[in-house]
């Protein structure tokens, strides 16, 4: 009776599991909703991505870029933009011997047959030793590399790596220069401008050189052919706007091929135009006068000196080829080059002035270029007295570069202003160099007769060009070996100017220990072997630069020829 | 109720119309890009394939290689100064009129000898191609007008024939009565020859024989070519 009925009261148990199951379920509910939460979420997020990158991102078919065209290195042009130096790209092969799968000995041989430049056995040991990469051959021929992928094996790697090329071979070697094997500049402009030229903001630009190329060509090849018709050891040239100071052309013989600098001599590798220095005699005489006429020595091209025979002084004998023994004017002195008549006129002028006359004009240090291979120049330095003063003064004592060179004359005749020589073209993007007065414009002036006299009637009547109205002074200096001058070895020089009676270019050419030849009548001097380059080169280039032949314009000559003493 | 599902049916449809229009447009734009920069790509190879080119007919045609070649075969040389000319008036003045050739000559020499035989002209003009082999030169011509003046001390005999010029046969008996003098004889053989054969086409092997045949076999020869022109 006691016991309680089961209908009307739920047992306590139950009624705990109601509860229980209200709070599971209410558990799961939440579970549930948040895992539904989790589910639409992430596809939310999977929906959101697809419709931002539906609307603002990449379409499947994009290029992984565009193509690059800047090279890896930058460009050399010349001044009309025909390419010097270019970087393309290049096939190399190579050969990965872990890799090879097929008959070692049947490889060889193959490859023996392709590239004949080492046997078989040489590649068979190649194949057989650990190495794991060797460079078989740079910048190979579009034939081999087909003829090697046609061998189908795995082993041979063919690449592709830009490559250094310069499409004219060894026109203007000297000054464009050339690269090693890691495309890092080793000599000229590529040495000179090496950071410019990798700049990957500036690489997309060539640089624009003052180099003329068929200019180059003309003077490269008449040079050439000069020094082996006198079997010459070496030759420079330089030919120059005597204006802008930019060079148009500049050539050191031999040259190498800069495509393999490496297999090139280093006679070959020596710019003689920049780095070699050289004493080069009379062609100086014309500073000195220059000097004396600025400086108030010499008043008109009548003043006379007293030409003996041999000047003695201080203990020295200063000798001319063709002696005067007589008394003569400054314009015989310089018609036959008389170092004696010289010698007096910088003795007038005195070594203070002609030192800074020299030091203005940029003699008494490295010249004044782009370039970094530059030559100190040798000068008599503390031990400046009066034989050497004279000596000085007809290009003895002193010794300067072709360019140095090149840089007086055309300081001479622009009107007396020096101007560096420079190599890039002179243009909007580059100003010509900052110049500064050394000769008086009326000084300037007269000098034009004196040199032209010089080609017309004196030593150098074979560097005449008809109606190209040539100027210039012939130069013979003996090389100095063991410490003395060798008679049979010397430096020929000619630096001429054109068109005379309004000076535009000068150009300047040497030629390195001529040998004398049946033509030449025995003699080795400038006027026989070095002035007909300057002929030759003048009447194939002027017409190019816009000089135009004119048989019947001269230079004033009336300047100088009164003073001109008629011999028979 | 049905008219308010419907009308959210309706929302949710042009929601995803629009979303759709809109992804459409940005699908075209970037199809577009695509496109574009293909193009932009495509420029860039040529490009390069250019820059290869002209490395390539640079490196070709390098200057040295043209100096050797100029040297070797061209050999081309630079103007000298006498070449160059101040402007057009003197450029005219180098150019005179080309000299015509003097073919008068012949002309006159022809006219002289056809006097003869005017009415045979027709067969002169009528059969170039054996009149070809006669006139070996312009000098031969002038031979032939020089003879005209020893021709005169025998002028009789053609004057005799000219009555019966019509006819080829009577001019051949004129030089066979002639025969006894030689010079006479030689001198008429020439006359004949140019005007004889016109008469009648010979083959041109007999004429060039003819033309060939020294002098003193002439008469000879051109008896048997009149004969000939007998049978034709």
């Amino acid at each position: 009776m006691n016991a309680p009925t089961p209908a009307l009261v739920a047992r306590p148990e139950r009624l705990r599991l109601v509860g229980q199951r209200r709070q599971v379920l209410a558990l799961m509910h939440q579970r549930l909703m948040f895992g539904m939460l989790l589910f639409g979420g992430i596809i939310a997020i999977i929906a959101l991505r697809l419709i931002w990158l539906a609307a603002f991102g990449d379409h499947a078919g994009r290029k992984g870029g565009l193509v690059d065209l800047t090279p890896e290195r930058g460009d050399i042009v010349d001044r009309d933009g025909h390419a010097l130096a270019r970087t393309i790209d290049a096939w190399i092969v190579g050969l990965q011997p872990g890799k090879v799968i097929g008959n070692k000995l049947d490889l060889a041989r193959k490859l023996a047959q392709l590239m004949p430049e080492k046997d078989e056995v040489a590649y068979l040991q190649m194949l057989r030793s650990g190495r794991s990469f060797y460079y078989l051959r740079r910048r190979a021929s579009p034939s081999l590399v087909a003829a090697i992928n046609a061998l189908g094996e795995p082993g041979m790697a063919l690449q592709r790596e830009p490559d250094r090329l310069y499409p004219q071979l060894g026109l203007a070697a000297h000054v464009v220069g050339f690269t090693d094997v890691d495309g890092k500049g080793n000599a000229g402009i590529e040495r000179a401008f090496d950071e410019r030229l990798r700049d990957p903001q500036q690489r997309g630009r060539p640089i624009v050189l003052s180099i003329n190329s068929r200019i180059q060509q003309a003077l490269e090849h008449e040079l050439g052919a000069a020094m082996t018709t006198y079997s010459a050891i070496g030759a420079a040239g330089v030919i120059m706007d005597i204006h802008s100071g930019e060079l148009l052309a500049m050539t050191s013989l031999p040259q190498l091929n800069p495509n393999a600098a490496g297999q090139g001599s280093p006679e070959a590798r020596f710019n003689r135009a920049t780095l070699g220095v050289y004493e080069l005699g009379s062609t100086f005489k014309p500073f000195t006068v220059a000097m004396a006429m600025d400086a108030g020595v010499i008043k008109s091209f009548g003043q006379m000196y007293n030409c003996p025979q041999a000047l003695h002084v201080a203990g020295r004998t200063i000798n001319d080829t063709h002696p005067f023994g007589r008394a003569c004017s400054v314009a015989e002195i310089m018609k036959e080059s008389s170092n004696i008549g010289t010698a007096q006129i910088a003795d007038q002028l005195g070594p203070t002035r002609q030192k800074q006359f020299l030091r203005k004009m940029g003699f008494l240090d490295k010249v004044n270029v782009e370039l970094k291979e530059r030559g100190r120049t040798l000068t008599p330095g503390s031990q400046w007295n009066q034989i050497e003063t004279m000596t000085v003064g007809y290009g003895h004592g002193i010794a300067v570069t072709p360019l140095h060179l090149a840089t007086g004359y055309a300081t001479l005749f622009n009107g007396g202003i020096y101007r560096p020589a420079t190599l890039l073209k002179v243009d909007k993007n580059h100003a010509a160099g900052q110049g500064h007065r050394v000769f008086s414009e009326d000084t300037s002036y007269k000098m034009r007769a004196l040199l032209r006299l010089v080609v017309t009637e004196g030593t150098g009547r074979k560097a005449d060009a008809p109606g190209y109205r040539v100027g210039g002074k012939t130069g013979t200096a003996e090389k100095l070996v063991g410490g003395h001058y060798a008679s049979n070895k010397v430096v020929t020089t000619f630096a001429g100017v054109f068109p005379m009676d309004e000076p535009r270019y000068v150009m300047v050419v040497m030629l390195d220990e001529p040998q004398p030849t049946a033509e030449t009548f025995g003699f080795r001097t400038a006027g026989w072997n070095v002035a007909p380059v300057v002929s030759k080169t003048v009447s194939r280039i002027a017409p190019m630069l816009g000089v135009r032949p004119d048989k019947r314009r001269e230079p004033n000559l009336a300047e100088v020829l009164p003073f001109v003493h008629k011999e028979h | 109720m049905s008219a308010r599902g419907f009308g959210s049916v309706l929302w949710a449809g042009s929601v995803a119309g629009a979303a759709l229009g809109f992804y459409l447009v940005s699908l075209n734009v970037a199809s577009e890009r695509a496109e574009l920069e293909e193009v932009e790509t495509r420029i860039a190879l040529a490009q390069r394939d250019i820059r290869l080119l002209q490395t390539e007919i640079g490196t070709r045609g390098r200057l040295a290689q043209l100096e050797r070649w100029n040297v070797k075969f061209i050999r081309l040389a630079a103007p000298t100064a006498d070449q160059f000319v101040d402007g057009g008036f003197q450029l005219a003045t180098l150019v005179a009129p080309p000299k015509k050739p003097a073919i008068d000559a012949p002309v006159v020499l022809a006219s002289a000898q056809v006097e003869q035989a005017i009415p045979q002209q027709p067969g002169l003009t009528g059969d170039p191609a054996d009149v070809r082999p006669i006139p070996r030169g312009a000098s031969d011509m002038v031979h032939v007008a020089s003879y005209s003046l020893p021709e005169r001390p025998a002028a009789a005999k053609p004057l005799a024939s000219r009555p019966v010029a019509g006819k080829p046969v009577p001019t051949n008996s004129g030089p066979a009565n002639s025969s006894a003098d030689k010079k006479a004889a030689t001198a008429t053989k020439s006359a004949k020859t140019a005007m004889a054969d016109p008469l009648a086409p010979l083959p041109s092997a007999k004429a060039k024989a003819k033309g060939g045949a020294p002098a003193a076999s002439a008469g000879a020869t051109t008896q048997k070519r009149m004969r000939k022109d007998g049978d034709d």
